[in-house]
């Protein structure tokens, strides 16, 4: 793809976000219980739900690696986790907005909060493991591995603290529980929030190409280039 | 069969180097002892409130020790390249990161030695066969988890920074689990061998993932 190209892509991804703010303020109904903050709901599932679309991406592209030891899939894995970071920063902060004043705190130590957060931190981990290991053949190793015990220990993080305690809400969307005005809304900002973060996705692998390429092996920190000898 | 008398091989040698050198393990009791005086000083501990604060404080020094245990538990090989050496005598990985995680599980399990009666001394706490067995049961996946990443780190820059960040989020359901029978072990309420039991499936689950990827941490 030509650079003019991502920028279009990138436009309209942009564009379906706005139809989707669109669609949550505008024509979603305001919720009777909880009022207008409920309206976070649309965006803090879906980012829910992109970041683990993403992390299972992470997951897919670290084992193909392990497996075929194809670098185009460790590309595809390193641009999926950044995404995939950024959509959980998301759904953590949307979270904690919203559950001040349904919760009456930001934070509690239940389930899908603790494996929230653990995800973020493992990811996080991922990221810097990529940046300290040298870059190459041992940074795609490991972090495949990191990837992979990531993705296999959140379920078991979930599943550990439930059987604790919790009390978040449980999937509402699958009993059919909302309106349809509500679903309508629900389901496309979901699409809309998956495009964005499969375009996000496309744009970073692009980059990662990019800076694979590059004969050092390694990109240059910027503060290297531009400092004065 | 092979395999196990491999990774018997590996745990003797890294715990007769211990027994000769004896670094480590005085380090790491004396570690686990000043923690408990920090927490003293940190908490308002008498007998009332030292059962709910014992728990915490005990899996607080347990998984900065295992951290230290573990960091430290590749440094001799990097540092005389004798990794690379036990690489090509052809024995398969796996068995070789067993004898890792078994010779730092063994380190770990003296430290409790001193820990779990140090707890009872000093905060005046119930030490039970429960206890034992849920510090015993959660060090087997902690040694397992940390070797993996302690191999990784070890072959990184910035090892000591990485590898806290990478172990304490997978440790945390053995943290869950541990520290929950923990507590019931020291009188709250709760079922002990249910959360046992937990810990016992988390080990088998966490020894099956590890054995899968000590091919990808060692081989260089």
């Amino acid at each position: 793809m030509t650079r003019s190209r991502y920028e279009l892509v990138a436009a309209g991804a942009v564009g379906l976000m706005l139809l989707a703010a669109a669609a949550i303020f505008l024509y979603a109904p305001t919720d009777a219980l909880q009022g207008p903050v409920q309206r976070i709901f649309y965006l803090h599932v879906s980012s829910a739900i992109a970041a683990f679309a993403c992390f299972f991406v992470v997951f897919l592209g670290g084992a193909v690696y392990l497996w075929k030891d194809n670098l185009a899939a460790d590309r595809l894995a390193r641009a999926a986790a950044l995404v995939g970071l950024v959509f959980t920063t998301v759904t953590l902060v949307m979270g904690m907005e919203w559950a001040k004043p349904i919760w009456g705190v930001y934070w509690t130590w239940d389930a899908r909060l603790t494996s929230t957060l653990v995800l973020w931190i493992i990811y996080a981990g991922y990221l810097l493991v990529r940046r300290l290991a040298s870059p190459g053949r041992q940074a795609a190793r490991f972090a495949a591995v990191v990837g992979i015990f990531g993705f296999a220990d959140v379920p078991v993080v979930y599943f550990s603290v439930s059987w604790w305690r919790t009390i978040h809400p449980g999937p509402i969307v699958i009993n059919d529980a909302l309106p349809p005005a509500m679903l309508e809304t629900f389901l496309f900002t979901m699409a809309c929030t998956l495009v964005l973060a499969a375009v996000m996705v496309g744009i970073r692998y692009r980059i990662e190409t990019l800076q694979d390429a590059q004969p050092m092996g390694e990109v240059v920190p910027s503060a290297a280039v531009t400092s004065p000898t | 069969m092979r395999s196990f008398r491999i990774a018997a091989a590996v745990a003797r040698k890294d715990l007769l180097s211990e027994w000769r050198s004896r670094e480590m393990v005085p380090a790491l009791a004396q570690f686990v002892v000043l923690a408990l005086v920090i927490a003293n000083f940190g908490f308002q501990i008498d007998s009332k409130s030292a059962p709910a604060i014992a728990p915490g404080v005990l899996w607080l020094a347990l998984v900065f020790a295992g951290l230290v245990a573990f960091g430290r538990a590749f440094t001799a090989e990097r540092e005389q390249h004798s990794l690379e050496a036990v690489m090509m005598t052809g024995a398969p990985p796996t068995a070789v990161f067993m004898g890792k995680a078994l010779g730092s599980a063994a380190l770990l399990v003296v430290c409790e030695a001193v820990l779990l009666p140090a707890l009872t001394l000093f905060f005046g706490t119930p030490f039970s066969f429960g206890l034992v067995m849920a510090v015993l049961l959660a060090t087997i996946g902690m040694a397992a988890l940390g070797c993996v990443f302690a191999a990784m780190v070890a072959q990184l820059r910035a090892r000591e920074l990485l590898l806290p960040l990478l172990a304490i989020p997978l440790w945390i359901p053995f943290i869950v689990a541990g520290g929950q029978a923990v507590q019931v072990a020291m009188g709250a309420s709760g079922a002990l061998d249910q959360a046992l039991w937990l810990l016992v499936d988390l080990d088998i689950l966490f020894l099956v993932l590890t054995s899968l990827a000590a091919r990808f941490v060692l081989d260089d």
